[in-house]
């Protein structure tokens, strides 16, 4: 209504113009008009009536969300409070629950030669299930491949003209300078940490999964300021599909004869090294850089697919 | 007695920091529309970020961790304004009731602001 007022006042528009037309009305029949605004009134009646019944939803809507969002918090710090009031206390003992992990933490430097105790966790004991993760991720990626890939059945669809909602050129944005300079700047850093990150995995926190997410973030940010383009001459589909399978299949051949050696009782003659240094933990650096170079392709994959339909072009 | 000195500091330091995060957990609940939400958290991320770092600086002994703080700080000044600029670009392009969120009165020499 203010808004109205307003622009009234600025002359943008005219509260009497639908009283000056009809004025010109004048010569039609009586019971044609009256007829009219019947219409015109039942019209507004059933309108206001369906405008207060959706306002007294959303109202409703309002009280019910309210009251719900108190019980489900209310029931949340119930159950999380009674859990931590049954956890045991610090520093006693609980023979059952902590067989494992006491495992992990005494043995685990000598079992796998990794300071990290995560680390050593997840790529030597439980090697498998980190297998399985790169795997889902891998597939993940096939899946939006087969989605979303720019190819002859979507690009000559009758329905859109996809081919040119989906070019490169649709979504390049003016160069943007303010985020090539910091580009500039930032990735050759993200890139070096992402490295450090995913080269140290067995010494420090870390590791495959986040040096990898790294490295990944940086290419997409490399991308969002320079265009495809210059991503588009060392990273390519066959580049990506190669890293992807050799990665994968080195995880699987490595860890598989780790694995037979040790149910039958062998000696893998994998050299565990010194604790601390960067070649150690035996199998855990290659694992490692397995791993990351899956996640980092992945991400770039996905923010490539989502973005244009295709990864390096073509 | 340079304990409780680096003590107060600190805890001066830290609730500066805190009111500059609170003005922004507010401004980005109270404001409605998004450029002004997009200050409020600018706010937070650059100047209280920047004395919560600062405190922790003084407070704190080794020589490696107060360079890992001052590159955090760097860090996060070079890329937050970078995201607020983005966030507000792409409101300024994308919405179509912008002039309407500005002060009119005050913008009318604006070119933009004539035709609506």
């Amino acid at each position: 209504m203010k808004k109205t007022f307003r622009r009234w006042l600025d002359g943008d528009i005219d509260l009497m113009e639908n009283i000056t037309r009809t004025a010109h009305e004048h010569d039609m029949d009586r019971d044609e008009i009256k007829k009219r605004k019947k219409a015109v009134s039942e019209i507004i009646r059933q309108r206001e009536d369906s405008q207060s019944i959706i306002l007294a939803e959303e109202k409703g809507f309002r009280i019910f969300y309210n009251i719900a969002a108190i019980i489900s918090c209310v029931m949340l710090i119930t159950v999380l409070l009674y859990c931590v009031a049954n956890l045991p206390r610090f520093g006693q003992e609980n023979v059952k629950a902590t067989v494992v992990t006491q495992r992990y933490i005494e043995k685990g430097l000598e079992e796998t030669g990794a300071v990290n105790i995560v680390s050593g966790m997840i790529l030597d004991y439980r090697a498998f299930d980190t297998l399985g993760e790169s795997h889902v991720l891998f597939t993940a990626l096939v899946c939006v491949m087969v989605l979303l890939r720019k190819d002859w059945k979507n690009m000559n669809s009758k329905f859109e003209d996809y081919s040119s909602i989906r070019s490169d050129r649709y979504f390049q944005t003016e160069k943007d300078v303010i985020l090539q300079t910091i580009g500039i700047v930032m990735v050759p850093c993200i890139f070096v940490f992402g490295t450090y990150v995913l080269l140290n995995g067995q010494n420090s926190p870390g590791g495959g999964f986040s040096g990898g997410a790294i490295l990944g973030a940086a290419m997409i940010i490399f991308t969002a300021a320079f265009g495809f383009r210059k991503v588009d001459r060392f990273f390519t589909l066959k580049l990506s599909s190669y890293v992807t399978f050799v990665a994968l299949s080195f995880y699987s051949f490595a860890k598989g004869y780790v694995f037979i050696t040790g149910a039958n009782g062998l000696d893998n003659h994998i050299p565990k090294g010194i604790p601390g240094a960067i070649l150690s933990g035996g199998l855990i650096l290659p694992l490692d850089i397995a791993v990351g170079l899956v996640v980092a392709c992945t991400m770039y994959g996905f923010y490539s697919l989502f973005r244009r339909g295709s990864i390096g072009g073509g | 007695m340079i304990e409780w000195i680096r003590f107060w500091i600190t805890a001066v330091l830290l609730v500066i920091g805190l009111i500059s995060f609170a003005a922004a957990v507010i401004g980005n609940y109270r404001f409605g529309y998004i450029l002004n939400r997009v200050h409020a958290g600018g706010i937070g991320d650059t100047q209280g970020l920047f004395f919560i770092v600062l405190a922790l600086i003084v407070s704190c002994n080794a020589a490696l961790d107060i360079l890992k703080l001052a590159l955090l700080v760097v860090f996060m000044w070079n890329t937050s304004p970078v995201s607020s600029h983005f966030l507000s670009q792409i409101a300024y392009y994308t919405d179509n009731e912008l002039w309407d969120h500005v002060d009119r009165f005050k913008v009318r020499s604006h070119p933009e602001s004539e035709e609506i």
